[in-house]
């Protein structure tokens, strides 16, 4: 078989996690992993390190420390300010043929995902992509992961014995991100390394936050029907504190309350989100249709004969009026909670 | 959208003179059509249907042309038109051609790709056809068994509103004694909304691979829930498979004795207007099958809308515009309702799902709460099956 | 300048709501299970078939898997792609991503002079989305991946391509050649054009490349070039919904749905 970089046999016992960042802060991907990679480190008596690509993000790794890091290694050049996958995984190859961790972790974001897939093939090694859970061994140091396939249809385990790092990337939200302490304590080492710039190919020509409409590939969808009477600030509100977007039936499409973009359904878009959440909806075919690929579906109708409720996992029979008030403030105080 | 443009050459002449049989060549250019397209009616600019014949016989094809995709196929106009031009089919042509040409509407692929991986235009697992029927004693057909095979067809078997036209049927044939069997999971499209937008080619195709399978499992005499797969099968298969419409053969088992309408309909829903699907009144001519099962149970009083039978105005469903957004205000049924409230009746009732659909919606969005809209089967599996049902 | 090269690599995949798994072998149950392209690849086939409209060139379909795929993989020719080549071998069976993308990578080596490889950004039966960045890296080529849109300059021999993210989006340019990954539901696949599609269900449109035809090494294929291996194998419960009625007063009912919420989130 194709031999890795390195393997078990000389592997370190580390767990080692990508720290991506974006506009100065770290991507909650990162903190879920640090999180989980902290519980994972502790049950085996490892170390858990952060490896940290940028230019001028030295403060990230304080953050990093914080959240459960016991060491934080830096590499930084103005050439890195933005993520390259060849200039990314360049260092990333040279951090890892330093130190030689036994694990390796990438949230499976899009560059995530980009970095884990090349640097996998680089180091000639396995890579897990998008798992759903991660369990450790602890007496082979052997990494288990959790990886769903068909719409989350069939779980599958997978293992590696002989090659390293373990690399896998994680879906985003699968772990709950742990509390910062200031006062945990943990180094922060700077890489050596050499960067040409010619190995840096691809150029980003722009990046543009801003207003983007894309119902398609949302997390959460919060839909208003004409049971919720046009109220869709409320929508707004609660897809605001959720971190989604707002769809909608066709009558108040039709009756001007929302634009037509947002209308879900056979003739509207057709969305593959985590969690979808129905207020005031029947529950007629041509909407289902845009949703019977989301994972979840939670549905509040004061119709308890409601179509909808044979197509929700959760039902409520409740008058929305009371309830999404009464939720929009539950999430509120929960985030208040964890300092949001 | 894309800018329109307009080719006119000899290929495109001679390949449309195919595609839809010459049908145009008659036309004289009256503007008939144009009058009498409900388009009219909700539009100011109505969609011009006479200079669609004028492209056809010039043999003209306008790209990326939105239009094209407006025609219902109706064939309102055609009952009109002094010329006896197939004008749905000239449309259907003149879409064939966009297909070609890879300018189909937005939405339109989609719905073919769906037909093709799913055997159905809705994007619903083919091997879930027959979750519908699941707690009801539908058997597979078998021809030494049973004298009909219910082709169910793809909307009744998804859509949880035309599922219950599909179960009320089941419970209408069980209580007159009917030996039936459906297809389930191997039931194939009909095909007829491919059809419909205009591709003639991939819709021969199906027809040709949907015959095989009725024979093969012994078919001759199909009855459809829906006026579309019969219209289908009757007049675009090649084979002489027998096809009846759902009121048909419920018109046939009243006449047979077979079934009887017995306990009289609460007096609060007497009055019932009945909208003539397109496919079943003015592309097939059946007018009365479906009045006659309604005015079997004692009580029913009917009443006429203005437009009816030849006349009837079309809910908005068909030639794909099921698939297509039409603008709130731009919807033919939300006049049908009108008429149909006019008339003082508390039942609308049609026999098509898309019709269901439609008609539903707009009384919904007019929030008019004392007209019900249902199908006859489920009009009739209320009042009739019941007292069937005693005397066994 | 040289007309485009084109490859699209695109899989089989039985349809979500099909699949099952044998409790006792621990495998899927592929048998008599309805199939379909992988959704993604379709995106990327239209990707590749807009720049053919535009440039002219050539695309060839490249895939790996059992010969049942040949049937499926027609409907692409059908679509205007010019060539299908599938790889087919036992030896080539049980491959991870590592020995995926290896196997991959030397097909399109074998076809040569490639400017541009398309793949969709995932596979739904699991491989999620990293066959493209290691495509990229055996190949030793650029990659630009969740595109949503792809324009090239052919001339400059450059792609530049822009993936939706957080509230807005990102272009990203890098030269020939590249592999790109076409994001699920970016555009809307074609239907096959009825003209061409006869000619695309000819017997011997489809070249079959058994583990001979491919300069590989056999330790690098198949389940002996895959580090990684299935120690579990589950079916979860499928898609059908739960419909579980919470209980209680608004408040109550809020706590219940903050308490679900944040468990997904
Ligand atoms: C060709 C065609 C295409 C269509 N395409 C689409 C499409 O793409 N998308 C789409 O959504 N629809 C589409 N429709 C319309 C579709 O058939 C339904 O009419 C529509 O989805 C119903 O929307 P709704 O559930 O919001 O409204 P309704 O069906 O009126 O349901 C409102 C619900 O709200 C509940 N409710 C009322 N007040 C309250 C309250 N205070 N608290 C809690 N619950 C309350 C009621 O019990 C009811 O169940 C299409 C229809 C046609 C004919
Ligand atoms: S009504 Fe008939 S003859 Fe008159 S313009 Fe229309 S198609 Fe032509
Ligand atoms: S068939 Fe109907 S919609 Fe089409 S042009 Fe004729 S009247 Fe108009």
């Amino acid at each position: 078989m194709v031999e890795s970089l390195y393997n078990v046999e000389n592997e370190n016992p580390a767990i080692w996690v990508f720290l991506e960042h974006h506009d100065g802060v770290l991507e909650g991907v990162s903190l879920e992993l640090l999180s989980r990679g902290r519980q994972l480190a502790d049950v085996i008596g490892w170390e858990l390190t952060g490896l940290l690509i940028g230019h001028q993000v030295a403060s990230l790794a304080e953050e990093a420390i914080a959240l459960g890091a016991d060491r934080v290694i830096l590499a930084e050049h103005p050439l890195l300010e933005h993520f390259t996958v060849n200039g990314y995984v360049h260092v990333a190859q040279q951090a890892l043929l330093e130190y030689q961790p036994s694990i390796f972790l990438s949230g499976a974001t899009p560059d995530g995902r980009d970095l884990a897939g090349r640097l996998a093939v680089r180091m000639r090694t396995g890579l897990n992509a998008d798992c759903t859970d991660l369990r450790l061994d602890p007496k082979t140091g052997i990494l288990i992961c959790e990886v769903s396939g068909f719409g989350g249809g069939v779980l599958a385990l997978i293992e590696m014995e002989t090659h390293r790092p373990q690399m896998a990337t994680v879906r985003p939200g699968v772990f709950v991100p742990g509390e910062a302490d200031s006062g945990r304590a943990g180094s922060l080492v700077s890489l050596e390394f050499d960067l040409p710039p010619e190995i840096i190919q691809t150029r980003v020509v722009e990046r543009v936050s801003g207003e983007s409409l894309d119902l398609t590939q949302l997390p959460i969808l919060v839909c208003g029907g004409r049971g919720i009477h046009g109220h869709f600030e409320w929508m707004y509100e609660l897809a605001n504190l959720l971190g989604g977007d707002v769809g909608a039936t066709r009558p108040p499409v039709d009756e001007g309350h929302i634009e037509r973009q947002r209308q879900i359904g056979s003739t509207g878009a057709i969305c593959r989100p985590k969690v979808a959440i129905c207020f005031g909806i029947s529950g007629a075919f041509h909407f289902i249709v845009g949703i019977q690929e989301a994972d979840m579906v939670i549905a509040i109708n004061n119709d308890p004969k409601a179509e909808i409720f044979d197509h929700a996992d959760y039902c409520i029979v409740g008058d929305t009026h009371e309830i999404v008030p009464a939720l929009i403030q539950e999430i509120r105080d929960w985030k208040m909670e964890v300092g949001d | 959208m894309p800018q329109t443009q307009i080719i006119l050459d000899d290929t495109t002449w001679e390949e449309l003179l195919e595609l839809t049989h010459g049908a145009a060549a008659v036309c004289f250019q009256c503007g008939v059509c144009t009058a009498t397209c409900p388009w009219g009616l909700v539009r100011e600019e109505t969609l011009s249907v006479r200079s669609y014949m004028r492209a056809a016989q010039l043999g003209l094809h306008k790209n990326g042309n939105e239009d094209l995709w407006l025609c219902t196929t109706c064939a309102q106009c055609e009952a009109y038109c002094p010329r006896g031009v197939e004008i749905a089919d000239v449309f259907r042509g003149l879409r064939y051609l966009a297909w070609k040409r890879n300018q189909p509407h937005h939405g339109l692929s989609t719905l073919l790709w769906s037909v093709y991986w799913n055997n159905n235009p809705w994007e619903q697992p083919p091997s879930q056809r027959a979750n519908w029927a699941k707690d009801l004693a539908a058997p597979q057909f078998d021809p030494e068994k049973h004298e009909i095979l219910y082709y169910v067809g793809c909307t009744a078997s998804y859509d949880s509103r035309a599922q219950k036209v599909a179960r009320a049927l089941v419970k209408i044939f069980q209580a007159a004694g009917v030996s039936f069997g459906i297809l389930g999971e191997d039931e194939p499209c009909c095909g007829e909304e491919v059809l419909s937008v205009g591709h003639k080619l991939y819709f021969r195709e199906m027809a040709e691979k949907a015959t095989k399978t009725l024979r093969e499992r012994g078919v001759t005499q199909l009855v459809t829930t829906d006026p579309h797969s019969y219209d289908a099968f009757k007049n675009h298969y090649n084979d002489a498979i027998q096809p009846l419409h759902y009121t048909q053969y419920l018109a046939h088992l009243i006449d047979q004795g077979r079934l009887t309408p017995r306990s009289p309909i609460p007096n609060s829903q007497s009055l019932i207007t009945f909208h003539d699907p397109c496919y079943l009144s003015r592309h097939n001519a059946e007018i009365e099958a479906p009045r006659k099962v309604l005015s079997a149970i004692p009580g029913v009083e009917l009443v006429e809308m203005p437009n009816i039978a030849d006349d009837t105005l079309c809910c908005g469903g068909g030639g794909g515009r099921m698939w297509l957004e039409t603008e709130a205000g731009e919807r033919f049924s939300d006049l049908r309702v009108e008429e149909a409230l006019s008339t003082g009746a508390r039942i609308l009732a049609t026999a098509c799902p898309y019709c269901i659909a439609c008609l539903e919606d707009s009384v919904k969005a007019k929030g008019i709460e004392d007209l019900a809209v249902m199908d006859v089967a489920e009009i009739v599996a209320k009042n009739i099956v019941e007292s069937a049902l005693h005397e066994r | 300048m040289s007309t485009l090269h084109i490859v699209v690599c695109i899989k089989v995949v039985p349809k979500p709501e099909e699949i099952a798994v044998d409790q006792e072998t621990m495998l899927l149950i592929r048998d008599g299970v309805r199939s379909e392209i992988n959704p993604p690849d379709m995106n990327a086939i239209e990707m590749a078939l807009k720049l053919k409209d535009q440039y002219g060139g050539r695309i060839s379909i490249l895939s790996m898997g059992p010969l049942f795929f040949a049937d499926y993989l027609r409907a692409p020719l059908a679509m205007g792609a010019d060539h299908i080549y599938l790889m087919s071998d036992r030896q080539f069976g049980g491959a991870d991503t590592l020995a995926t993308t290896y196997t991959l990578a030397a097909g399109i080596r074998k076809l040569g002079n490639v400017d541009l490889i398309f793949c969709g950004e995932e596979s739904s039966d699991g491989a999620t989305g990293q066959v493209p960045a290691g495509l990229a890296e055996w190949l030793g080529i650029n990659q630009l991946t969740q595109m949503d849109e792809v324009v090239i300059d052919p001339k400059k021999k450059l792609a530049r391509g822009r993936r939706e993210i957080k509230g807005g989006h990102l272009t990203l340019e890098t030269p020939f050649p590249v592999v790109i990954s076409a994001k699920t539901a970016c555009n809307e696949p074609r239907f096959m054009d009825y003209t061409i599609k006869p000619w695309a269900f000819e017997e011997g449109r489809i070249t079959i490349w058994r583990r001979e035809d491919l300069e590989v090494e056999d330790d690098h294929i198949g389940l002996s070039g895959s580090p990684t291996r299935v120690s579990g194998l589950k079916q979860a419960p499928g898609r059908s919904r739960q419909r579980k009625f919470l209980k209680g007063n608004p408040a109550e009912i809020a706590n219940q749905l903050g308490k679900i919420l944040q468990a997904t989130s």
